[in-house]
């Protein structure tokens, strides 16, 4: 993860984690796991984290991905790896849970 | 997977999605070909994946920012359900995504990639 920089053009970490955390709350928050609802929401989790990015403004190409993962005991482990600009490109990760999901966003901005 | 816009074929300019495919599949079974799923191994499963992938990808050098994704999760029945959605280029952007399964485990792997302007 970067530093979070004064500068206007640097991806903003706090933001982006702030916005991230509004989404899954908005399009999930308070459900549980349901099969034949679990598309409709990974989809609006993405699709509204990235409407709310594009609206700040900056100039930032993005990638958003969800993974939804019922509570059922299975092991999930995530990795990532990027190559990119270090000292304008970011990412932030968000770990949702709740009684019976786990929820796990990531963000990617990389500067224009 | 769902939101993402289509990609060009055979265009110099934008991402190769088949080549990448085929690349990813390679590096999954380089590294967990084989393997039981095992809670002590899986994180450098994960780690091994995206590192051995990112690593092929640039050293084909071409202009482009990539950032590789990798998923392992145990077979138990238990749902798992991904979306992802970009905000780019359309005409030189791209992403792939290979679904990677054995009798133990599944395997996600998503690549992006993003051109150098």
């Amino acid at each position: 993860m970067d530093e979070y920089q004064e500068e206007e053009t640097a991806f903003a970490v706090e933001e982006v984690s702030k916005i991230i955390k509004e989404s899954v709350e908005s399009a999930i928050g308070g459900n549980a796991y349901q099969h034949s609802r679990v598309h409709q929401w990974t989809t609006t989790v993405v699709e509204q984290c990235l409407s709310q990015l594009s609206k700040l403004g900056k100039p930032f190409k993005y990638i958003v991905t969800c993974v939804i993962m019922q509570k059922n005991g299975a092991g999930l482990q995530t990795s990532s790896a990027c190559f990119w600009d270090n000292t304008t490109d970011g990412s932030c990760a968000v770990r949702w849970e709740n009684k019976s999901m786990y929820c796990i966003v990531s963000v990617y901005g990389l500067a224009i | 997977m769902n939101g993402m816009e289509e990609f060009q074929n055979g265009s110099e300019g934008s991402f190769n999605s088949e080549e990448a495919e085929s690349l990813v599949k390679e590096c999954i079974d380089a590294v967990v070909g084989g393997d039981d799923y095992s809670q002590t191994h899986v994180n450098k499963w994960t780690a091994s994946v995206v590192e051995r992938t990112l690593s092929t990808l640039v050293k084909q050098g071409k202009p482009y920012k990539y950032m590789v994704t990798c998923a392992v999760m145990q077979k138990t029945g238990a749902g798992l359900h991904t979306a992802n959605s970009c905000y780019w280029d359309t005409t030189m952007d791209g992403s792939c995504t290979v679904r990677w399964e054995n009798r133990t485990m599944y395997c996600v792997v998503s690549v992006f990639a993003v051109a150098i302007p």
